[in-house]
């Protein structure tokens, strides 16, 4: 209760700090108060702009975490399951991860398309995180339920279904819950490649025509997003902790 | 037990070989010029003819991610600190660093490139405030990581919050510290990069920026390549430090 209470708090200082800094012009006019973004954001006449630059870059990022997952999950159970594969997928794993975003952006410019190249640079984000999520989840099994599925004779793909994908879980909800503003990151990068509409387009237009409350209330969108889901994915694994921690 | 130096460059690298092969292949089939996508190798020797020019850059990005990697880290821990002393402080931080650890933080490249101004010092924000946060959150589980009861003891025997701190706390910490370390490094020089290409300054993401538009598709892959392989490799010695942090320290 105390922690609700000093929380709600702290928001409310930081919020009040940003109206104040925005309207006494402490920081220039590149900072507007926090309810000049809020006039822009509810302004009815912009709304259809905000709705379908959010829809497209929500859509590339559901896309891109869908398939980060996919392939984050299979490298790391393949590389469980046979043993000889690990290292190399590994050194993998972290050399794409250190590829820089801007630089996954042309690739996939020329190997897909543009408008495909904001949901492959967030999936390779994410396919990371659930990677190195899923594979040290997967050594989460203690060795005397290992050694108990050996005894009652489970064969290899029982042990890793019954046993050491369930004790992967909560890592695993983890690494989702943190991959999701990974993934929007990647789609914004993305975008910066050409594509036709998204929060990234918005941001970066704003940016050059100085429309600075516009700016301002693109990247509100954002962080409001990646909020919503992160909230949504902590609830998930709260869940996760409860029933297979 | 050693491994030949075959097996074990097979086992590690088949992965990062394989994707290279495939590249290289995908380029040669494809015929793609060189403009669009050029091959690893025809990279590779654009390394090779202009050191000077890559190194230039590699130096600016390096200072101001390093640079920027110990700022974070020490606001992060100092705020961590803070957070530990007080109940209250802690109480107003938390939400605030759960909020910002979750935001995209690409997305305020622009805020704070209107604010600071288009240059260098924009790209150190940038690196700070990707840093700060997995330090404070390590820092902060990291310093009430001590044995239960250690606390007690130290006050029975008659430790100050100070001592406590000193003696106990932040040699606790250490571990998660060095996580955050490992974290941080990698992503401190790509969130580096990510900012000099927005704003077009100097360091390897303006070499990206500038070779990209001019054409020089060789160069501004090279400078990729080069930001991934310190970034690798960031990440790795990273994680000797961690190691060695944990077996010092816990």
């Amino acid at each position: 209760m105390k922690r609700t209470l000093l929380g709600s708090l702290g928001i409310a200082l930081f919020l009040a700090l940003w109206q104040a800094i925005g309207q006494f012009k402490l920081a220039g006019i590149s900072w507007p108060p926090l309810s000049a973004v809020l006039d822009m954001l509810s302004d009815a006449s912009r709304l259809p702009l905000f709705r379908r630059a959010l829809s497209a870059t929500l859509a590339s990022t559901a896309v891109g975490y869908a398939w980060g997952m996919i392939a984050g999950l299979a490298l790391a159970t393949l590389a469980h399951l046979l043993p000889w594969l690990r290292r190399g997928s590994d050194r993998l794993a972290a050399v794409l991860n250190s590829v820089p975003s801007i630089a996954l952006g042309p690739i996939f410019l020329v190997l897909l398309s543009r408008d495909s190249t904001p949901a492959a640079v967030s999936s390779i984000h994410v396919f990371f995180i659930v990677f190195v999520s899923t594979s040290s989840g997967l050594q989460r099994a203690s060795a005397a339920h290992r050694d108990l599925f050996e005894v009652l004779g489970a064969d290899r793909l029982e042990r890793f279904f019954r046993l050491e994908f369930p004790a992967a879980l909560p890592p695993l909800v983890s690494g989702l819950r943190l991959a999701w503003p990974a993934a929007l990151i990647g789609a914004i990068i993305g975008e910066w490649f050409g594509a036709s509409r998204g929060i990234g387009i918005l941001i970066i237009n704003a940016m050059q025509n100085f429309q600075i409350v516009l700016l301002w209330c693109a990247v509100m969108l954002a962080v409001v997003a990646s909020l919503f889901f992160y909230g949504l994915l902590t609830i998930a694994e709260r869940a996760a902790y409860a029933r297979f921690g | 037990m050693t491994r030949p130096l075959l097996v074990r460059l097979v086992e590690d690298y088949w992965g990062v070989v394989l994707l290279l092969c495939a590249w290289q292949l995908w380029v040669v089939i494809s015929r793609f010029n060189v403009i669009v996508m050029p091959t690893p190798t025809a990279v590779l020797r654009d390394l090779l003819s202009h050191p000077d020019v890559y190194l230039d850059n590699v130096g600016v990005t390096l200072a101001v991610a390093a640079f920027g990697l110990v700022a974070g880290m020490a606001v992060g821990t100092g705020l961590a600190v803070a957070a530990w002393f007080s109940a209250i402080t802690a109480g107003l931080l938390n939400p605030i660093t759960v909020l910002f650890s979750s935001v995209p933080v690409v997305a305020l490249i622009p805020v704070i490139a209107r604010l600071l101004g288009y240059d260098t010092s924009t790209v150190l924000a940038i690196v700070v405030i990707i840093t700060f946060f997995p330090s404070f959150v390590f820092a902060s589980s990291g310093l009430r990581s001590a044995p239960p009861g250690s606390e007690d003891l130290f006050r029975v025997l008659g430790a100050s919050r100070l001592d406590l701190l000193r003696h106990l706390a932040l040699p606790a910490a250490m571990p998660n510290l060095a996580i955050a370390f490992r974290l941080a490094s990698a992503h401190a020089i790509l969130a580096a990069m990510v900012a000099e290409f927005l704003m077009g300054t100097s360091g390897l993401g303006y070499l990206f920026a500038k070779t990209k538009s001019d054409f020089q598709t060789e160069q501004a892959f090279g400078a990729s390549a080069v930001a991934t392989a310190i970034s690798a490799a960031a990440f790795l010695l990273a994680g000797r430090v961690e190691r060695w942090a944990r077996e010092r320290y816990s």
